[in-house]
C-alpha cells in the first residue's frame, strides 16, 4: 500500500456569493431540486408534510410540491418503509424517513431484510432505489431511547449505503447523490448539526452552500483538517467537536488531522491508512456505542493492513455501551464531548 | 362458468401440483438414509403448497403480466399460476446461475421482475412492498393492482394491520390475500387468532372482506373477480381469505406429530375434487385428464433438467450483486 | 439606508420577545435583495428573514441575542 495518495477531497471553496445555509436547510434543498428535476422522487414520513419535518428535514417541500408527492403517512414505519420499498421496485425514487433512528426496531425487517437484499437475492435483476432519511444523536436529555446514532448496525448489515454528512455542503451533496443513486441508502443527519434554532448548535451548523444542484461521492471520507501529529477519524457532529478541540491544541503546539468519513459504507479505508501512516498515531470518536461498531472498525482497519503504522496504541471516545441518560451531567458523561476528546488526545502523544 | 375457463382453472393447478411432486421427488432423493436438511441438489428449507392450488389458479386468473404478486415463504403455486418462467423458477430453487435469482435468493426469495412477482421469508412482510408497487402503478396513471398473499398466521403480524390501513386510508389498487391454511406450523388458527375468519377484520379497515370456506378454485375465481375489479377501478383494497388445505408439512421434514386432521386430508384433495365435477359435467374424460397431466409433466421435467444442467454459482461471485 | 426588523411572530403578545437564532451573513458583507440573511425564532416559531434590499450589511445584534419583535437587527446601506 502506498503512502503517497493524495488526501481525500476537502468541501471546495464557497461560490462567489458565499451563501450561507444551515444543514437542515442544505438538506432541503438538495431535496428539493431533485425532486423538481426527477417527478419520480417523493417523499414520506410521519409529520414530514405541514410540519415540515420534526427536524426541519422537509420545510417547504409541502407547499412547493404537494400533498401527492409529500406525504405524511400513519405511524405505521413497517407499512411505509415497506411501501418506499415496493414503490423503488417499480421504478419511484421513494425517500421515507424514519422519524427518530432509535424507532428502527419496529420496522428494521422491511429495511435490513427486504430493502437491502432484494437486489442481491434477484442476482442484481432488481433494483431498490430509495432513500431513508433519519435523525440520530443526542446531547439535548431526550433520553435512551430517543437519542441514538446506531449507525454501526446499519453500516454493519449488507446491501444499504450508509451516510452522516456533518456540514450543510455534505448534507446537500450527500442527499443529491443518495437519491441519484440506484442503491438503498440510508441518510442519518445528526439534529446537532441541523442549525436548529430551538437547538443549542455549533456554528459549523451553518455553512457555504453552491446554489446550484451537485453531488458529494458517496465512499469517500474528508480530511477536513490537515496535521501532522495525531489523526482523529470521526464522523457528525463529532467533527465539529473535533475541529474544535484542534483548534484549541494548536495552541499547545498539537497539529491534529481530522478525517470526516462522511460515509460508513462504503468505507473509505484508504484515506484512513493514508493518514495513519503519515501521523502514527490513531485517535477515533465516535458518538455511537463503543463495542461492536465503527471504531472498532477502524482499529482493525489499521491492525490488519499494518499494525506497524501506529506509534502507540489506537485510542477511541465513543458511548461507553450505556444506555443514553436522561439528567444532563450524566449525558455529558457519556458523549464523546470535546473534553474526552482533548484528554484521548493527550494520552494519544504522551504515550 | 365458461368451459374454457374451468379447463383453464384445471390445468393451472395441475401444473403446480405436478411441479411440486418433482420438487418433493428432487428434494428427498439425495438427503436419504438420514434426512440432512442441508444436503443435496435442493438443499435448506422447502415449503411446498400442495393442497393451495385453488388459491393462486382462482386469483392469478384475473391477472395480466403487469400486475404485482408478493407471497411467502410457500411461493410455488403463486409463481407458477401467474406466469413466471418455469426454467428459471427451477433453476433458482436448484440454486443455479440461470435461476431467478442467480441462485442467490432461493426457493423463498423468488424474483421476477418480467411479472413483478416476488416472495419473501418473514411473515407478512411481503404485504408492505406490495402497497408500494400498487402505489407506483396507480401514480404511473394505469389500472394494474398488487396482490399481496400471507398466511393466516400473518394476520396476527404488526406489518399486517399496518398495510391495511394504509391501503385503505390511500385507496390502493392492492387486494389482500389470506390463504387459511389452519396451521402455523404446528399451531391451529383457534389457538392463534381471536377472530374465526380474518374477513371480520377488514371492517376494522374499513374495506370488504370475505372467506371462501370449501377450497373451491371457482369460489375463488369469483371472489377474486370481485376484489380485483374493484382494485382496478380505483375503489381501494379488499381482503379475500380462503380456508385452503395444506397437504403436506409445513416444511419437507416436519413430521407433523401434531396434526389431527391428517387422515381426511386426501379426501380433501382440491384437485380430484374439482376433477369429479368436470368430468361430472362431461368437460374431462380419462383421455383428457392423461393428456393434462402428460402436458405438466413434460414441461416440470423440462424445467427440472434444465436446472440439473445449469451451471453452479462460482464462489468468488459470491460477494458480487450486493449493489447496483 | 434600509432598516431589517425582527419580524413579529406573535399575534397574541406584538412586542413580546424573541430569539436571533442564526446569522447567514457577517457583519459587513454584501448581500443581495431577497438572499436569506437571518433566522429568527419567537416561542416555538420560526422565520427566515430576507434582505429587503442589497448593500453592505450591519448587524445591530448578536446571534442567540434576545430581542423584541419589530426592532432593528441589521441596517443595509
Amino acid at each position: 500500500m502506498t503512502t503517497t495518495e493524495t488526501p481525500a477531497t476537502t468541501a471546495p471553496a464557497p461560490t462567489a456569493s458565499g451563501r450561507r445555509l444551515t444543514t437542515a436547510k442544505a438538506m432541503v434543498e438538495g431535496i428539493a431540486q431533485e425532486m423538481e428535476r426527477d417527478p419520480s422522487v417523493f417523499y414520506l414520513g410521519e409529520d414530514v408534510g405541514a410540519y415540515g419535518g420534526i427536524f426541519s428535514s422537509t420545510t417547504g417541500l409541502l407547499e412547493r410540491f404537494g400533498p401527492d408527492r409529500v406525504m405524511d403517512t400513519p405511524i405505521s414505519e413497517s407499512a411505509f418503509l415497506g411501501l418506499a420499498t415496493g414503490a423503488a421496485v417499480e421504478g419511484m425514487r421513494p425517500i421515507a424517513e424514519l422519524m427518530f433512528v432509535d424507532f428502527f426496531g419496529v420496522c428494521m425487517d422491511q429495511l435490513y431484510n427486504h430493502m437491502a437484499k432484494i437486489h442481491y437475492e434477484s442476482g442484481g435483476n432488481v433494483r431498490v432505489p430509495m432513500v431513508v432519511t433519519t435523525a440520530v444523536g443526542g446531547g439535548y436529555s431526550d433520553g435512551a431511547q430517543h437519542s441514538q446514532c446506531l449507525w454501526g448496525t446499519f453500516a454493519h448489515l449488507p446491501g444499504m449505503k450508509v451516510v452522516v454528512p456533518s456540514t450543510p455542503y455534505d448534507a446537500k451533496g450527500l442527499i443529491t447523490a443518495a437519491i441519484r443513486d440506484d442503491n438503498p441508502v440510508v441518510y442519518m443527519f445528526h439534529k446537532g448539526v441541523m442549525g436548529l434554532p430551538w437547538m443549542a448548535k455549533n456554528p459549523r451548523a451553518t455553512g457555504p452552500v453552491p446554489e446550484e444542484p451537485y453531488e458529494v461521492p458517496i465512499g469517500k471520507a474528508a480530511v477536513v483538517r490537515e496535521g501532522r501529529d495525531a489523526t482523529v477519524v470521526t464522523v457528525s457532529l463529532s467533527v465539529h467537536h473535533a475541529l474544535d478541540v484542534a483548534d484549541e491544541l494548536a495552541a499547545d503546539g498539537i497539529d491534529l488531522e481530522v478525517v470526516d468519513l462522511r460515509s460508513l459504507k462504503p468505507l473509505d479505508r484508504e484515506t484512513v491508512l493514508v493518514s495513519v501512516a503519515k501521523t502514527g498515531r490513531l485517535l477515533v470518536v465516535d458518538e455511537d456505542y463503543l463495542s461492536y461498531g465503527l471504531s472498532g472498525e477502524i482499529a482493525a482497519t489499521v491492525a490488519e493492513t499494518d499494525p506497524g503504522l501506529l506509534r502507540s496504541p489506537v485510542r477511541r471516545v465513543a458511548v461507553p455501551d450505556v444506555p443514553i441518560p436522561y439528567a444532563h451531567p450524566l449525558e455529558y458523561a457519556v458523549l464523546p464531548t470535546r473534553d474526552r476528546i482533548r484528554e484521548a488526545v493527550h494520552q494519544l502523544v504522551r504515550a | 362458468m365458461d368451459s374454457g375457463l374451468r379447463l383453464s382453472l384445471y390445468r393451472t393447478m395441475v401444473l403446480i401440483r405436478v411441479f411440486e411432486e418433482a420438487i418433493l421427488r428432487e428434494y428427498h432423493a439425495d438427503k436419504r438414509p438420514a434426512f440432512d436438511i442441508g444436503a443435496g441438489l435442493v438443499p435448506g428449507e422447502m415449503h411446498l403448497s400442495a393442497g393451495q392450488e385453488p388459491v393462486a389458479a382462482g386469483v392469478c386468473a384475473h391477472l395480466t403480466a403487469g400486475d404485482a404478486v408478493t407471497a411467502t415463504h410457500r411461493p410455488h403455486h403463486l409463481a407458477i399460476a401467474h406466469g413466471v418462467n418455469l426454467d428459471r423458477l427451477a433453476a433458482e430453487i436448484f440454486g443455479r446461475e440461470t435461476g431467478l435469482g442467480r441462485g442467490r435468493g432461493g426457493h423463498m426469495h423468488l424474483f421476477d421482475p418480467d411479472t413483478h412477482f416476488s416472495c419473501s421469508g418473514i411473515i407478512a412482510e411481503g404485504y408492505p412492498p406490495a402497497l408500494g408497487q400498487a402505489f407506483a402503478f396507480h401514480r404511473q396513471g394505469t389500472d394494474r393492482v398488487a396482490v399481496a398473499v400471507t398466511g393466516e398466521g400473518a394476520a396476527n403480524q404488526g406489518a399486517f394491520h399496518e398495510s391495511l390501513n394504509l391501503a385503505a386510508l390511500w385507496r390502493l389498487p392492492v387486494v389482500f390475500v389470506v390463504e387459511d391454511n389452519d396451521w402455523g406450523i404446528s399451531v391451529p388458527r383457534s389457538a392463534s387468532t381471536c377472530v374465526t375468519s380474518n374477513a371480520i377484520r377488514a371492517a376494522g379497515y374499513d374495506m370488504p372482506g370475505e372467506r371462501v370456506e370449501d377450497n373451491s378454485v371457482e369460489a375463488v375465481y369469483e371472489a377474486a373477480g370481485r376484489a380485483v375489479a374493484r382494485a382496478r377501478a380505483g375503489e381501494g383494497p379488499s381482503l379475500l381469505e380462503v380456508h385452503t388445505l395444506r397437504m403436506w408439512g409445513h416444511f419437507e421434514g416436519d413430521a407433523q406429530a401434531y396434526r389431527t386432521d391428517l387422515e381426511g386430508v386426501p379426501g380433501r384433495d382440491p384437485i380430484a375434487t374439482y376433477e369429479h365435477a368436470l368430468r361430472s359435467a362431461g368437460l374431462l374424460d380419462d383421455g383428457q385428464v392423461k393428456t393434462v397431466n402428460e402436458d405438466a409433466v413434460a414441461r416440470v421435467e423440462a424445467a427440472i433438467a434444465f436446472a440439473k444442467s445449469s451451471p453452479e454459482p462460482a464462489p468468488e461471485t459470491a460477494t458480487e450483486y450486493v449493489f447496483a | 439606508m434600509t432598516e431589517v426588523l425582527f419580524p413579529q411572530l406573535s399575534d397574541e403578545d406584538p412586542n413580546g420577545e424573541g430569539v436571533l437564532a442564526t446569522w447567514f451573513v457577517e457583519d459587513g458583507a454584501t448581500v443581495a435583495g431577497g438572499e436569506l440573511i437571518a433566522e429568527v425564532m419567537v416561542g416555538k416559531v420560526t422565520s427566515e428573514v430576507h434582505a429587503p434590499a442589497g448593500g453592505a450589511i450591519h448587524l445591530a445584534v448578536h446571534e442567540d441575542d434576545v430581542v423584541r419583535q419589530r426592532t432593528v437587527i441589521a441596517t443595509i446601506s
